[in-house]
């Protein structure tokens, strides 16, 4: 298998705290692939250095073949990796049309004077992104929504709608940080599979996710991390039956609903 | 926000009343106010590409305005030119000034942008005090002549308001064009979440310069065409006194609206004039009306009618 993300010896330090500490793993081109770890074991701060978010203390990061350490976010978004936020982002007056349109990869990579002089070239491109973002706002289940600002939403669709802007933009990999946190639970299982769906289209993820179950059910690989170091990587099976992984989250285990209504 | 669809008609009344403003009145004093509040409308809606659009708090508007004008009637009085290549000169030192200090301080943060925006108005003004050379100091250059277009002289108030307002119809046009095109879309987007535009795959940066450049280009043309108004130009071409109304057209308008800055412009030129009744009260009402929009309204007219468009699709949504 060829990867289409490694990682190798990464380390991050924020005066003094070491939150990444010499990881190393990869996604597998076409997997879904987890990101796991008590609170504060350095998840997040690992996608901002892989995403161009962080600079790096030491390490290498790969995009497929493309050495893409220490480039600008903006760089490894167009190379075809894009990440959601931990504390959802989303253009909070825009409506949620509007939100998907910007992130578009069409859109976005149209140049100035077809955007300016409204030529065919323009009028199509919007139209065809247009007619996308419709199509993954439906999938979503926020159709009823779509024309209303973003800032209406609760913090779980806000969730949703980062995701489904992640996939607006076409990328090769997607990075999600906690999608399914504050997500009604009803809603849980359809955002399992249209992942699912997704990932039979040739998309890979790297999913950060308290929930196990959504972990569980749907990563081929799950990766381990403990006090920004690598504890252990394997299939679910293995992880669930890995007495270390037990013990790193002894006692220090949060559930991920508690988390969304503290944000 | 979707402007209402009666949007063509009322711009099309709008400008036709405009059109016809000066045959209406015999008064100069009508004319030279619609003159100024046009001027200064192109101006203020440059400073809401920056301010509202970008999220960029620029004072250096205010310099600027102030190289346009001087710009403009340097190359008249010195240099033998016409009014018009005045004009587009205002314009072309502004790009090359604006594009050198925009690529420093777009990447800047927005503290700092504002310092040095701030910093570089000052510094303009003190230019124009001191630099007796080329700006003839503090007795400014007086007599700048009416502009003339092959034999047709713009020498009356009337005469010259067609000036302005095919200025300020032909740069709110273009303005409106870049807002609601692609551009305006990813430059909002900056200004509400920059790290999610760049997690997008956007680099803000050169959003930014374009709103800096394009409004500093709009802004110093409009200083131009002031100043021969004024038919003068001396150092309180830069006093903090226009800065001042350009900021408060596009705050009260509501940063980052486009009709809503359009509308205030018009309605901060007439209100001082309406409230000449009384003399004595008259900037004492103009302040109170500011600042009671301020404090009832903190985020404009255009703000406030979000909020409540946002509060009651929250109660539908329950
Ligand atoms: N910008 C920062 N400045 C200083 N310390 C930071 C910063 N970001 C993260 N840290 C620290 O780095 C460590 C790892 O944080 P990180 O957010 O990566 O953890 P996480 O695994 O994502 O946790 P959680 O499950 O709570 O999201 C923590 O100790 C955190 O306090
Ligand atoms: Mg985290």
């Amino acid at each position: 298998m060829t990867a289409i993300l490694s990682v190798a010896d990464v380390s991050k330090a924020f005066s003094g705290v070491h939150a990444v500490q010499g990881t190393s793993f990869e996604v597998e081109a076409g997997s879904i692939t987890g990101l796991i770890g008590p609170n504060g074991s350095g998840k997040s701060t690992t996608i901002d250095c892989i995403s161009g978010f962080q600079t790096l203390d030491a390490g290498r990061v790969l995009l497929g073949e493309r050495d893409i350490t220490g480039q600008r976010p903006a760089e490894i978004a167009k190379a075809g990796m894009i990440r959601t936020f931990q504390n959802v982002r989303v253009y909070d007056s825009y409506s949620l049309l509007d939100n998907l349109l910007v992130a578009g990869e069409a859109f976005r990579d149209l140049n100035w004077f077809d955007a300016l002089a409204r030529t065919p070239r323009y009028r199509r491109v919007r139209d065809a992104a247009e007619d996308r973002a419709r199509g993954l706002i439906d999938l979503v289940g926020l159709t009823r929504l779509s024309d209303a600002p973003a800032t209406v939403l609760s913090y779980g669709q806000k969730k949703l709608l980062a995701f489904a802007a992640a996939m607006m933009a076409k990328p090769r990999l997607i990075v999600l940080d906690e999608p399914v946190a504050g997500v009604n639970p009803t809603r849980v299982n359809e955002v399992a599979d249209i992942l699912r769906k997704a990932n039979a289209t040739g998309i890979s993820f790297l999913i950060v996710e308290h929930n196990v179950e959504f972990i569980n059910s749907l990563c081929h690989k799950v990766i381990v991390l403990e006090q920004g170091r690598k504890l252990t990587e394997g299939t679910p099976a293995q992880i669930r039956n890995d007495p270390r992984v037990l013990e790193a989250y002894l006692g220090i285990a949060r559930p991920a609903a508690a988390e969304a209504e503290a944000s | 926000m979707t402007e209402p669809r009666w949007t063509p008609y009322a711009v099309l009344v709008a400008i036709a009343l405009l059109a016809a403003l000066p045959s209406m009145t015999s008064s100069n004093y009508v004319v030279g106010i619609a003159i100024s509040g046009l001027i200064f409308l192109a101006a203020a809606a440059s400073l809401n590409l920056v301010y509202g659009y970008a999220g960029q708090l620029s004072f250096a508007q205010l310099g600027f305005w102030g190289v346009g004008g001087y710009c403009a009637a340097i190359a008249v009085v010195d240099l033998g030119q016409s009014f018009w290549f005045g004009i587009a000169f205002a314009g072309v030192v502004n790009l090359l000034l604006s594009a050198v200090i925009g690529i420093v301080i777009t990447r800047t943060t927005r503290h700092a942008f504002v310092v040095v925006t701030l910093t570089f108005a000052l510094l303009a003004g003190l230019i124009a005090r001191d630099w007796v050379g080329v700006t003839r100091g503090p007795l400014g250059i007086p007599g700048l002549p009416p502009p003339s277009l092959m034999g047709f002289v713009f020498d009356t108030s009337a005469r010259f308001y067609y000036i302005a307002l095919a200025f300020s119809l032909i740069a709110l046009a273009f303005l409106y064009v870049l807002k609601t095109s692609r551009i305006g879309l990813i430059l909002k987007a900056v200004k509400q979440n920059d790290p999610l535009v760049e997690s997008q795959g956007i680099a803000p940066g050169p959003y930014k310069l374009a709103a800096f450049v394009i409004a500093s280009v709009i802004t110093g043309m409009a200083g131009g065409i002031y100043a021969f108004n004024l038919k003068v130009i001396d150092p309180s071409f830069l006093d903090f006194y226009y800065m001042q109304t350009f900021l408060i057209i596009v705050i009260i308008g509501g940063a980052g609206s486009f009709w809503a800055v359009v509308l205030a412009g018009a309605a901060m030129v007439v209100l001082p004039e309406a409230l000449r009744f009384s003399n004595e009260l008259r900037m004492v009402i103009y302040g109170v009306v500011l600042v009671a929009v301020m404090m009832f309204m903190p985020r404009g007219v255009s703000g406030w009618l979000e909020d409540r468009r946002i509060a009651a699709l929250r109660k539908a949504l329950r």
